[in-house]
């Protein structure tokens, strides 16, 4: 694979978007045309918010181009830069009016063209990923990581797929989005579908312009009905990542859909890992380390825990995984699950003592215990006991007045979807009933009807 | 019209599984997504599949007017009389 967009007189299509294509030439000058207004402004750390995949690409390429430190965050809104206190100079952004009270560059209001727009492999990036804790965590890598697993999967996969458009239903905000709906697209020359598809409608009406990779992740795939979606003949081929897909989803996808899921297992800190690919839909597939991964096993009193190394690992030596796994002889693997309190969590990661650490420094709240509630959908369950003052609240305000202020209080730390949906304030907690552990006398709290 | 609100409103508090809610606490100008529901973007998946599902209608694309259909259960419900057979 050489450089993206190298030539500007290149009319293959590089991305479909609402407005009509955009030609590869037309992207490359959109990067050239940021990189000389890069090159015009002093910020040196840029946060890049363009929901605009294309748009995306541009300041992506304009940013590593000029060694610039583009910083991604986990929510793309002003808000959520400055509740998770990351300081950047400017901001280049397709929504600029959201952005009021920091310097922006408005990514489509440019006029000027550098002479070249070649991103260089020292250029840093930093990614904000939900972490186990409440304060969304830092992972920086540099332009040649990213690179580096975009040539893994090309070689990995990309016979298999030809030059079909690429659509997603993950924002490209983290490494999963950014590695298959932007960059590795980019390199391959597969067009990009600019918007993200949040509803299956959406994904029927790509369908109907071109076949497509649809890359996707289990939140989405279990909830969408199958006969929601497009048929899967016009499917090139269908990724999920973010968390393992449930069985009962893998196989129904194979068995009654007609496309098999090529999972992807990893993490921000360390690239994509491994894959598997439910071919028969019968047998639970091990997991197959991508391209140069190596993986490891390290004997912890939780059990033995994957330890992995690859080119695109963030500290480019061994690194823990959160997961316990047992390996077969010949180099796959298994998950066992975490090796942790961290949850995932509709494909996202918490940690039960770090929400609870943050619920205890509410005034109100005397002691909480946080758990996992099994469900039709998976939620998270707030067992509180108040202070006085706090069940003063309650006895005035109400029970529904009470939760929304303690979600309130813990929005300003957690994404809405890790909030806990369900609420209970008993006086004390349950107390040491014989025989029953505490999970099982916390979870009798939500088992009936009470409210 | 009316009783068209009070059956989304109970629809969303069915399919979505809000506890302690009921239809009274829902305000059917206000919006789902950012106002005190607090709703998330998995329930705006859920959502869409319960009300495709219920009301067989059919929504466009990751159009601004879709987004404008979600905004309350006042729009969701103007917008699902209007695709219903005269």
């Amino acid at each position: 694979m050489g450089m993206p967009l190298s030539g500007t007189d290149d009319t293959r299509p590089a991305v479909l978007a609402a407005g009509g294509e955009v030609s590869r030439g037309a992207l490359a000058q959109r990067a050239r045309m940021l990189a000389a207004a890069v090159d015009a402004h002093p910020a040196r750390r840029w946060a890049l918010v363009c929901d605009d995949a294309g748009w995306f690409a541009a300041g992506l390429l304009a940013l590593a181009s000029r060694r610039r430190t583009m910083v991604l965050p986990q929510a793309p809104q002003a808000g959520s830069l400055a509740a998770a206190g990351i300081e950047v100079d400017a901001v280049l952004t397709d929504r600029p009016g959201d952005f009021a009270g920091y310097a922006t560059l408005a990514a489509r209001e440019n006029e000027l063209l550098a002479d070249d727009c070649q991103p260089q492999d020292d250029a840093k990036i930093e990614f904000y990923t939900s972490g186990s804790s409440g304060a969304p965590k830092c992972v920086p890598k540099t332009y040649a990581q990213l690179r580096r697993e975009v040539e893994a999967l090309e070689r990995q996969w990309g016979a298999a797929l030809g030059t079909a458009a690429v659509a997603g239903t993950v924002p490209h905000y983290h490494l999963y989005g950014l590695l298959f709906r932007v960059l590795w697209p980019l390199y391959a020359g597969r067009p990009i579908h600019a918007a993200l598809c949040q509803q299956p409608a959406d994904l029927r009406a790509v369908a109907i312009k071109t076949p497509f990779i649809l890359v996707s992740s289990p939140a989405f795939l279990s909830r969408a009905g199958l006969d929601e979606l497009p048929s899967a003949s016009r499917v090139a081929g269908l990724f999920s990542s973010g968390a393992p897909l449930p069985d009962d989803t893998a196989r129904a996808l194979k068995r009654d859909w007609g496309r098999a899921a090529v999972e992807v297992y990893g993490s921000t800190e360390t690239g994509g890992v491994a894959w598997r690919a439910w071919t028969d839909a019968e047998s639970r597939p091990w997991w197959q380390p991508i391209g140069g991964t190596e993986v490891d096993l390290r004997e912890e009193e939780a059990g033995p825990r994957l330890w992995v190394r690859s080119g695109c690992t963030w500290e480019e030596d061994w690194m823990p995984t959160g997961d316990l796994a047992r390996t077969s002889t010949d180099g796959r693997f298994a998950l066992l699950g975490r090796a942790d309190d961290v949850l995932k969590f509709e494909d996202k990661r918490v940690s039960l003592s770090e929400m609870r650490g943050r619920l205890l420094q509410h005034t109100w709240v005397a002691d909480a215990r946080l758990l996992l509630l099994p469900g039709k959908r998976a939620l998270i369950g707030a067992v509180v006991v108040l202070k006085p003052d706090g069940r003063a609240a309650l006895d005035a305000s109400g029970k529904l007045a009470m939760n929304e202020s303690l979600r309130a209080w813990l929005r300003q730390s957690y994404e809405a979807l890790l909030l806990p949906r369900k609420w209970r304030f008993p006086e004390t907690l349950p107390d040491n009933a014989m025989g029953k552990t505490e999970q099982a006398r916390l979870l009798a709290l939500f088992g009936g009807d009470e409210a | 019209m009316k009783e068209l609100i009070e059956e989304l409103k109970q629809l969303i508090i069915d399919s979505l599984d809000l506890e302690d809610v009921t239809p009274a606490d829902i305000d059917a100008q206000a919006p789902l997504f950012a106002g005190g529901l607090g709703l998330d973007s998995i329930d705006a998946l859920e959502l869409g599949v319960a009300v495709q599902k219920r009301y067989h209608v059919k929504l466009d694309a990751n159009s601004a007017d879709t987004r404008q259909h979600f905004h309350s259960v006042e729009n969701l419900a103007k917008f699902i009389a209007s695709q219903r057979p005269a």
